[in-house]
């Protein structure tokens, strides 16, 4: 469902991502994990068309995010890492909004709306001003948007800052769900823990380069340890 | 020293911004700018005061009210723009949380962002002041301590309302939640901006250029030789600049310690008050706000004015109008665009043009074409004002189109919609209303023109043409120059490419005048012949084609850099 093929991005001297290649199929959660500054963002700006690679190239579902950006990002969801939204909307505005970008037909996009807002807890708020919702609500609420019209591709930054324990859970939930409905996760996380409980392989990031890439039994054999957890075969691996 | 340290982000931010990016060829053209500012402002200053003085007798009186006129009104732009920065200083800074959970003295903190405040409100008054007052020294010859004076009292002159609006805020803030307070300063200040701007027009100040009004004049100088707003710092500013320039018999040793001891009185009044209120007022400020909506009306009325557009084109414009609709900062602008149309429409209205010893027709419909003379302030000019007022607009409304998906911008960079349609639905969206305000100016000034059928086809024709390339031009520098970081909409259009827009817009107006104006001086000038000889109206063909070929070029070039420029964000 999703393929990187060699993918670079330099700014100027600085290679932020460096020869990239995952392949990421339907249905599975593909945990990408690196300390900050990896280049993970920018790996998932380029995915998402909103940077341009240097080198090599992003398919999703078979379309060139360059070479067809249009069809590729209309069956993607993308959630970034901060959450910027057009304040002077109300929730339910701004998810019309989306499903008029996405092209989602009218009857259905007005119950798609009332299940996204149900779903994630937004109902009583749908005709606020989006300036008025704390930065869970908005996290919660760019996360309708990107499911608003069932992607078969979900983009994910750093989904669990600033989320309660509830709602982090939730979350976990939600992406097992997605995955089990055939929808390919591809979730960036510095945090080990999130990446350890709900993701199929991990791919560890470090200066750029995809210095490990597998299922926790072949991280662990990677990093040459026995026991231990991911926590362990990433710190092992990304140690300088 | 902790109050130098607390400064020192905003000192080391300028110059890390100053040193280390490198847009010289951007800062010598704004350089370029500036002085050409600067020596326009000193020149026409200058000649203003050298026809004043050469008004026997009442010279230094006429300059002297011109000086309480200049001063007053930079007073009041101080306090406006004060209140608006030591909101943003004191309340909604994002480096507030930092500072305040420091171990910092109230004392520090106060005077560190006062200091900031004063500097950022008023250095571009400075900046016209100083030309202002040279200009002031070089016909009158204050001497050496004219000079003095001026670096003894402007300090104390821009601290005042410094002070003011910092007080004036933090009263404020303490009674209300900050956010809404910026609308509502935005709001107020707006009015009584435009109240002034008004009131300035229908006073008719050209009067005062003119001889025939001097008789009444002279009555209302001998009445006046007092300012009359005797109790504003802006007076007593006035007064020691005036004992200096023309001698004339104030008491500098009265103003200078009361100018003096005001500006003590109110910094330590809001330092008192600050060092009282400031925490409460903050943790006030942080709250947000809330309020249910819900236009059925209005999605009504743009569901059917946007039906015939595809639905991401409308999705966005339909974003677009409710964003600006619900944001005081943009839609209170409307309100400047009110009083320039007034003062557009009544400039018209006070054109003397019966009074003229050239046939009338002939002047309303050379006056369509002639673009103003400074001398004559009075004798104004038709569909290239309209051009103008036009430009102005634009930049205020179609420059930050782009802009204003600020940090959002991801939403529509991330979703299936090409840039393009994405361009072209901002150039839409911003041409109709300003094609619709270009007709109704041109109509009516040149109903109030009285002008002939085939000057009125003319200019409609033309200012339609125009109002695609003014669009594109807006639209099209607003991508190539977006600010996506800013703290509200008003700032947008005051950014380099801002300026650039307003300059490229101004030339492209001005070349379409050229363009059209020898047909029209045929035209307009057959009354004069002798032999009546009539041109026909086809002599204006090849110029309104040339015209809209150069209009054509204007929107596929700079929708085209538009979108470039945007794509390469990309890299």
């Amino acid at each position: 469902m999703i393929r990187i093929e060699n993918l670079s991005k330099h700014y100027g001297r600085l290679a932020a991502v460096d020869a990239l290649d995952v392949e990421i199929p339907a249905g599975e959660i593909f945990g990408f994990l690196g300390p900050n500054g990896a280049g993970k963002t920018t790996t998932i700006k380029v995915m998402m068309g909103i940077l341009r690679a240097t080198a090599g190239r992003v398919l999703l579902g078979g379309f060139d995010v360059e070479r067809e950006p249009e069809k590729a990002k209309a069956i993607t969801g993308y959630v970034p890492d901060r959450p910027f939204i057009y304040e002077k909307l109300t929730g339910a505005e701004f998810l019309q909004f989306v499903g008029a970008l996405h092209r989602v037909e009218r009857p259905a996009l007005a119950r798609r709306i009332d299940e996204m807002l149900e779903t994630f807890e937004l109902s009583g708020w749908r005709d606020e001003l989006v300036e008025s919702y704390s930065h869970g609500m908005k996290q919660r609420l760019v996360l309708s948007a990107a499911l608003l019209h069932e992607p078969g591709i979900l983009v994910v930054d750093e989904p669990m800052v600033g989320i309660d324990p509830r709602g982090a859970r939730k979350l976990k939930d939600l992406f097992l769900a997605l995955a089990k409905n055939g929808v390919a996760v591809f979730l960036s996380t510095h945090s080990v823990g999130v990446a350890e409980e709900v993701c199929d392989r991990v791919g560890i990031i470090h200066k750029g380069k995809l210095i490990a890439c597998g299922t926790m039994a072949e991280l662990r054999s990677l990093a040459k340890i026995e026991e231990g957890n991911l926590e362990s075969a990433f710190l092992e691996l990304t140690s300088e | 020293m902790l109050f130098l340290t607390l400064l020192s982000p905003t000192v080391l931010s300028w110059k890390n911004e100053l040193f280390r990016k490198s847009h010289w060829l951007r800062r010598l053209f704004l350089l370029a700018l500036a002085a050409g500012f600067w020596l326009g402002a000193y020149w026409t200053v200058r000649r203003v005061l050298v026809y004043f003085q050469s008004v026997h007798g009442l010279g230094p009186a006429l300059a002297f009210q011109l000086l309480l006129i200049i001063l007053l009104t930079f007073l009041s732009m101080l306090l406006f723009s004060n209140l608006i920065t030591a909101l943003s200083a004191f309340f909604l800074a994002q480096d507030l949380a930092l500072l305040r959970s420091a171990p910092t003295a109230s004392g520090d903190f106060f005077a560190a962002r006062l200091t900031a405040t004063t500097i950022n409100s008023s250095w571009m008054v400075l900046f016209f002041t100083l030309p202002i007052l040279a200009a002031y020294q070089s016909v009158f010859r204050g001497g050496a301590f004219f000079y003095l004076w001026v670096a003894l009292v402007l300090p104390l002159f821009l601290v005042i309302p410094a002070a003011a609006g910092v007080l004036v805020t933090h009263l404020l803030v303490y009674l209300l939640p900050a956010r809404r307070i910026r609308d509502v300063l935005f709001f107020i200040g707006l009015i009584a901006f435009v109240i002034l701007y008004v009131l300035f027009r229908v006073s008719r100040p050209e009067q005062l250029m003119n001889p025939e009004s001097f008789g009444f004049f002279l009555q209302y100088l001998s009445a006046m030789d007092t300012p009359s707003a005797p109790y504003l710092p802006s007076s007593w500013a006035a007064e020691i600049f005036g004992a200096a320039l023309f001698q004339r018999p104030a008491d500098v040793w009265f103003f200078f310690p009361l100018l003096a001891s005001y500006a003590l009185f109110l910094v330590w009044v809001g330092g008192s008050v600050s060092a009282l209120v400031h925490l409460a007022a903050w943790s006030k400020a942080q709250e947000s706000r809330q309020g249910r909506r819900k236009d059925r009306l209005l999605d009504a009325v743009l569901g059917a004015a946007l039906s015939p557009f595809p639905p991401a084109a409308r999705a966005v414009a339909v974003k677009d109008v409710k964003s600006f609709l619900r944001d005081t900062t943009q839609w209170s602008q409307l309100f400047l665009l009110a009083a320039l149309i007034v003062v557009y429409i009544y400039n018209f209205k006070v054109l003397p043009l019966d009074r003229s010893p050239i046939p009338a027709a002939t002047l309303r419909a050379m006056a369509v074409y002639t673009t103003t003379i400074p001398t004559q302030a009075y004798r104004s000019s038709g569909r290239p004002e309209a051009g103008f007022v036009l430009s102005a607009v634009a930049v205020r409304f179609a420059f930050p189109a782009v802009s204003l998906e600020g940090k959002a911008f991801w939403i529509l960079r991330s979703a299936p919609v090409a840039l393009r349609s994405i361009v072209l639905g901002k150039f839409w969206l911003n041409l109709v209303p300003l094609l619709f305000l270009g007709c109704l100016l041109v109509f009516f000034s040149n109903k109030l023109l009285r002008v002939p059928d085939w000057m009125m086809l003319l200019s409609l024709a033309t200012v339609i043409l125009m109002t695609f390339g003014i669009t594109a031009i807006g639209v099209g520098l607003g991508a190539m120059y977006p600010k996506f970081d800013y703290d509200h909409a008003a700032q947008i259009p005051t950014s380099f490419g801002g300026i650039t827009a307003m300059i490229v817009s101004v030339a492209f107006v001005a070349l379409s005048v050229m363009i059209e104006a020898w047909p029209v001086y045929l035209l307009a000038s057959r009354s004069l012949r002798p032999d009546g000889a009539e041109p026909s109206l086809w002599v204006l063909a090849p110029s309104l084609a040339l015209v809209a070929a150069l209009t054509a070029a204007a929107v596929v070039i700079f929708v085209r850099l538009g979108l470039k420029s945007l794509e390469s964000m990309r890299d």
